[in-house]
């Protein structure tokens, strides 16, 4: 039987806004297992990007419980939960977010800058994951000077250096022209079914989400329909 | 770390060097102002606190009658007196090196109240029975080449009258500033002058400097109702009246020296500011990588120190080199004689104010962008 590597149990997460409490989610229960390719589809406001916050670490829940990796994220201090996503998260973002002044090498050996390590194995690994993403020829090149679809292959690349236990991906396709968006779905597909990464991304694209092993869908901070999960 | 550090002081070439030019340029006055300040200072070391000056009450630019000097010598615990008067002239032409104090002095009563200088006994004697003689610091005559036995010509602008003198003693002192001055006969111009009977100032010679208040006292009290009312003062007091006849020029320095420095930090202070801000999302980015909060506070920190301490460096060199130029300048405009030197104590002063600027300016962006949520972060895309 596979790993559980995330397991949410009646999760919420309530913003103050002055005088009024938004409810962002609500008694969100959600297991995902190792190797699964989880897509969250809801509109605009339904709570997926906040979902995938607190699945990051970098967000907190108002109540409930929820275990990524292992690990009981709500109870981590700051020091800690920074450790933590060194470890076992790799985010792909939207706009990809890469560092303007580093090179596609710098910005994917970034994350392994943390980590203690020699030159040459960081240098492996670096190489290896542009080479997964198949930019090997393009490490030289800064941002400034790679397409967007290039762009968001070296994120990727950044994303899996340091082999984590969780890839989430917020709209990784969301600004990409759709032959740029089909790549990137294909090496994220490569990367599940190739390396069993696990991964959860949120998308708008009915299409990106047909890519995905599951499907689950949120609308106003629920869970609404898809399945939550073996054992949720 | 380091080399993100590098590349995002990289990031606006120009704006980096602008901060660190303006902060350079800061500095620069401020260590121009401190090697000043040193001259001065330097000046006011040399004397000793058992001689007074007396001089007329009104200003400096009105003498004395040549009788107070004899009244002087009778107050208790004056043990002598001499008289020395600025003459001023034109060595030349108006070439900063050719500018140097020139006084006029009584070789008979000089030595009794300025022991301090060193003299060869042979060269003295030649010195005080020739009336167009003249003595020169050891570090002016190397300066201007002269020798035992040249003849120098002084344009008078003070006294209208032309000096025709010959050296014929070198004397040396322990502070070098001092070495650069000529003293000839005060008699010499006297008598050119037709004999007015007048002196500038009168040095008096105390055998206690406790008794200074008292001798003051007495001395001011002496002439009270003469025509030539007297100021008597320490010789550290007459230099700083003689620095106040030049304008003040030290405090006015201090002023724009001080406000150049608070204006610099606020401009350092808003850039860095300006460019945490701007990077709010790489931040949250580096962050979300693992990145811990006291790293990127090092970041932002670091980012700010290589500006303050590049600034201070390229300020403090920037002074080395200029002060060589400025020199000349600074004498003729009567800042000290010869004593300018960038010391230790300026350029540690200088470079601890750049870093600091630096480091301050630094701190309140970098708390903020390691207080910042990330979420907060990312969200400002």
């Amino acid at each position: 039987m596979a790993e559980t590597v995330v397991q949410m149990r009646d999760v919420t997460k309530n913003y103050r806004r002055d005088a009024f409490e938004l409810k962002v989610l609500q008694g969100i229960t959600l297991n995902v297992e190792a190797g699964d390719f989880v897509a969250l589809m809801g509109p605009s406001g339904s709570g997926k990007s906040t979902l995938l916050n607190l699945l990051a670490g970098i967000d907190q829940p108002s109540s409930g419980d929820l275990v990524v990796a292992g690990e009981q994220v709500s109870r981590m201090n700051e020091s800690k939960l920074a450790k933590w996503r060194q470890r076992h998260i790799g985010f792909i973002f939207q706009f990809y977010n890469l560092i303007p002044v580093l090179t596609a090498y710098e910005n994917v050996e970034l994350p392994l800058t943390l980590r203690r390590g020699s030159r040459a194995a960081r240098k492996r690994r670096v190489e290896t994951a542009l080479s997964v993403v198949g930019l090997q020829n393009r490490m030289k090149h800064y941002p400034r000077q790679l397409s967007g679809g290039q762009e968001q292959r070296v994120a990727i690349a950044r994303a899996i250096v340091t082999d984590p236990t969780l890839l989430l991906a917020d709209e990784p396709t969301g600004d990409l022209d759709a032959d740029s968006g089909r790549e990137i779905l294909d090496l994220l597909g490569q990367l599940n079914e190739q390396f069993n990464k696990t991964i959860l991304m949120v998308t708008h694209d009915p299409n990106a989400a047909a890519r995905a092993k599951r499907l689950v869908r949120l609308d106003k901070g629920q869970l609404v329909s898809g399945d939550a999960g073996a054992g949720a | 770390m380091i080399k993100l550090v590098r590349r995002n002081l990289l990031r606006n070439k120009r704006r980096t060097f602008l901060t660190m030019a303006s902060l350079a340029m800061a500095l620069f006055i401020l260590s121009l102002l401190g090697v000043v300040n040193d001259a001065m200072s330097f000046a006011d070391e040399s004397e000793i606190p058992d001689r007074l000056v007396v001089r007329n009450a009104i200003s400096l630019t009105f003498p004395l009658p040549e009788a107070y000097e004899q009244r002087l010598r009778t107050i208790d615990n004056v043990v002598a007196v001499t008289p020395q008067n600025w003459f001023q002239g034109v060595y030349k032409d108006q070439r900063p090196e050719n500018f140097f104090p020139r006084f006029t002095v009584d070789p008979a009563t000089f030595r009794s109240v300025f022991y301090d200088y060193t003299w060869n006994e042979e060269e003295w004697e030649a010195f005080a029975e020739q009336r167009t003689a003249f003595a020169a610091g050891r570090e002016l005559t190397e300066i201007q080449g002269w020798s035992l036995g040249d003849v120098i010509t002084i344009k008078g602008d003070i006294f209208p009258i032309d000096v025709e003198l010959q050296l014929r003693a070198i004397f040396d002192y322990d502070e070098p500033g001092q070495e650069r001055q000529i003293f000839f006969h005060r008699r010499y111009v006297e008598e050119a002058m037709g004999n007015p009977g007048q002196n500038g100032t009168y040095w008096l010679l105390l055998d206690d400097p406790e008794a200074a208040p008292a001798v003051i006292a007495a001395a001011e009290a002496m002439f009270e109702n003469s025509d030539n009312q007297v100021r008597a003062e320490t010789a550290e007091a007459f230099a700083a009246s003689f620095t106040e006849m030049l304008g003040n020029i030290q405090f006015f320095f201090t002023m724009i020296g001080l406000a150049i420095v608070i204006s610099i930090f606020l401009i350092t202070a808003n850039t860095m500011a300006m460019a945490a801000r701007e990077r709010t999302t790489e931040v949250s980015v580096l962050r979300t990588l693992g990145f811990r909060r006291n790293q990127v506070l090092g970041m932002v920190i670091g980012e700010s120190l290589a500006v303050g301490v590049l600034g201070s460096l390229l300020g403090v060199g920037f002074t080395a080199v200029a002060i060589q130029g400025a020199t000349p300048f600074l004498e003729q405009m009567g800042f000290g004689f010869g004593g300018f030197a960038l010391d230790s104590q300026v350029l540690v002063t200088a470079v601890t104010i750049g870093i600091s600027v630096g480091l301050l300016s630094g701190v309140f962006p970098a708390v903020a962008a390691a207080r910042l949520k990330i979420v907060d972060g990312l969200r400002r895309l």
